[in-house]
């Protein structure tokens, strides 16, 4: 663990809505290039946590580093970048657009006077290039997303991620309403990426996935980090323990 | 099998599904052309250079308004201020010309300009009200009926000076300018909506407006263009109208011919679109808008009274609400 270099951390955060304490001086170390998982009861702060991670929500308290040097988060805008990217829950696809433009959604590269024409060209090449990179068996990228499977979604979000430059990629429940093949399917994308060098953090309630997959598991309790443990030394019985809030020695 | 669920898609998938939506989506253009060939056979003069040249007049005042209309349903904005902008632009475009004596040019622009205030007002209601467009629109089209009518006085304001239906009908290539223009809007409307960077966002915006925001699309900014450009068509199209018949297109609160709201509306679910946004090609409105002028010319030649045309265009409309419904079940 020693040897891990760390590529985000977070230094004593901490965020309140009104009476509810939802993050308590959380300090989490982010190591690059692993799957880091963090998992918790529902309501234990891992989503206000990720949110804090993406932008998505300011802290009260506390801050970040990232790659060595301390930094704002200002918005998902600043995120992006850090080369943080989160794929959110429901992976917030419009279902009547295509892949492509998916997959280029806010970030779409032109061409032209203005920088105002689309450069349809550009984005179907790099689109395929991506995709392949992460192995998906997507056969038409000009498939409306409405008729994708759950993995194929998954994997075009992911590309999204990546598209925007994406080093560190957050992933929320991403098996969580995946059948069977499927949720196999997502498990090998996130092998690739991590056999790419990219770091991903996983959010998950499925402990046995967690240790199919993860280098580390962090745990949270009534919003404080609880600690981590690297998945070779951690049994299921202690993350479990951990989970229901009893703190191990 | 189209089997209903229980709350409500339809139980189509896959391959079935796509050439379903394939043919609802393109069955316009079969209709259109079906339609026009059973007029040349039965309604007389249909067929003649005259009266298609009046077909393509009437359907490029319809056609000009619906298509900005589709770029605001697109964006997932109902905009049912077409007719309050129309009156608004009609009342300016008059005045100025006739009563101020302003220039031609000058008076477009005016008219053109008294249009995009109405889109922004429109925007600002709807995106910093933070009201579904469909009923802030609503209440906008009370403000703009009623600004008209003030500044016209409730009068019919008539044209009595040279210069403007004369040049706003020109013709170049034996046909009106008023149907070039409609092309015109046409191709601009196709290449913003398939080509730039903007079109991409109106129809993400209309599609899904959270996922839009999530990824970073100015959703709020969309939606205001996306308003103006619905109300600019209808200005333009009220100084087309106001030019045609020589007078401010507007008696009481009612506005003259074919150009409102529910042919807009009409033709724009016709053409495939979804009611709910994000959903249709623009050059399908424009075979739509053809439908529609067409059936009402024909029926008119054939000498079907007003009152039964009127019921069929009703009908257009109803069978157009349901196709529109059967597909966002679908998709």
């Amino acid at each position: 663990m020693a040897s891990d270099e760390v590529i985000l951390e977070t230094i004593d955060l901490d965020k309140s809505f009104g009476a509810v304490h939802a993050v308590r001086t959380v300090s989490w170390k982010v190591y690059a290039g692993r799957v880091n998982a963090l998992v918790g009861d529902n309501g234990a702060g891992k989503s206000t946590l990720i949110k804090l991670i993406s932008g998505a929500l300011q802290p009260n308290g506390g801050g970040f580093r990232v790659r060595g040097q301390e930094t704002r988060i200002g918005g998902p805008a600043g995120a992006f970048g850090l080369g943080i990217a989160a794929v959110y829950q429901d992976l917030a696809l419009v279902e009547n657009r295509d892949v492509v433009m998916n997959m280029f959604l806010g970030s779409e590269l032109t061409r032209g006077p203005g920088q105002i024409f689309l450069d349809h060209k550009g984005m179907l090449r790099q689109a395929h290039q991506v995709l392949d990179d992460i192995h998906a068996r997507i056969p038409n990228v000009r498939e409306m997303v409405r008729n994708l499977s759950g993995g194929q979604r998954q994997a075009v979000a992911v590309g999204r991620a990546l598209i925007r430059g994406g080093e560190i990629i957050i992933m929320d429940e991403p098996t969580a309403a995946l059948g069977v093949e499927q949720t196999q399917e997502v498990l090998q994308l996130i092998d690739t990426l991590r056999a790419q060098g990219k770091t991903i953090i996983l959010i998950s309630h499925n402990i046995q996935q967690v240790f199919e997959i993860a280098d580390f598991i962090s745990v949270m309790f009534h919003g404080e980090l609880l600690g981590t443990r690297s998945r070779d030394e951690a049994t299921e019985a202690e993350v479990v323990a951990m989970i229901m809030g009893k703190r191990s020695p | 099998m189209l089997g209903r669920l229980a709350h409500g898609e339809l139980a189509i998938t896959g391959r079935r599904r796509e050439r379903l939506l394939f043919l609802m989506d393109n069955g316009i253009y079969v209709v259109t052309v079906l339609l026009f060939i059973v007029f040349v056979f039965l309604a007389p003069y249909f067929f003649t250079p005259r009266n298609l040249v009046n077909i393509l007049i009437s359907a490029s005042l319809a056609g000009i308004v619906t298509a900005g209309y589709t770029v605001a349903i697109l964006a997932g904005q109902i905009d049912t201020s077409t007719q309050g902008v129309l009156a608004v632009a009609t009342v300016t475009t008059a005045l100025l010309f006739e009563e101020l004596g302003f220039s031609l040019p000058m008076t477009v622009l005016f008219a053109l300009l008294a249009g995009i205030a109405a889109g922004l007002f429109n925007g600002l209601i709807v995106v910093n009200g933070k009201i579904v467009a469909f009923v802030a629109t609503l209440a906008t089209q009370g403000v703009m009926l009623a600004i008209a009518l003030f500044l016209s006085g409730g009068q019919t304001i008539t044209i009595a000076r040279e210069g403007l239906q004369e040049a706003v009908f020109i013709r170049v290539f034996g046909i009106p300018s008023s149907v070039w223009i409609m092309f015109f809007c046409y191709i601009v409307g196709y290449v913003l909506l398939t080509q730039t960077k903007l079109g991409a966002h109106i129809y993400a915006t209309g599609a899904d407006y959270r996922a839009s925001l999530l990824s970073g699309v100015p959703v709020d900014r969309v939606i205001r263009i996306a308003l103006v450009i619905s109300a600019l068509t209808a200005a333009l199209t009220a100084v087309l109208v106001t030019a045609r018949a020589k007078q401010s297109a507007m008696f009481g609160l009612a506005i003259a011919g074919s150009v409102d709201f529910v042919t807009a509306l009409t033709a724009v679910l016709l053409g495939g679109f979804s009611l709910f946004g994000g959903v249709g090609r623009i050059e399908r409105n424009l075979v739509a808008v053809m439908f529609l002028t067409i059936l009402g010319n024909g029926l008119q030649l054939m000498n079907v009274p007003t009152g039964i045309i009127l019921i069929v265009r009703g009908f257009a409309l109803v069978l157009a609400v349901i196709l529109s419904v059967l597909r966002a079940r679908m998709t």
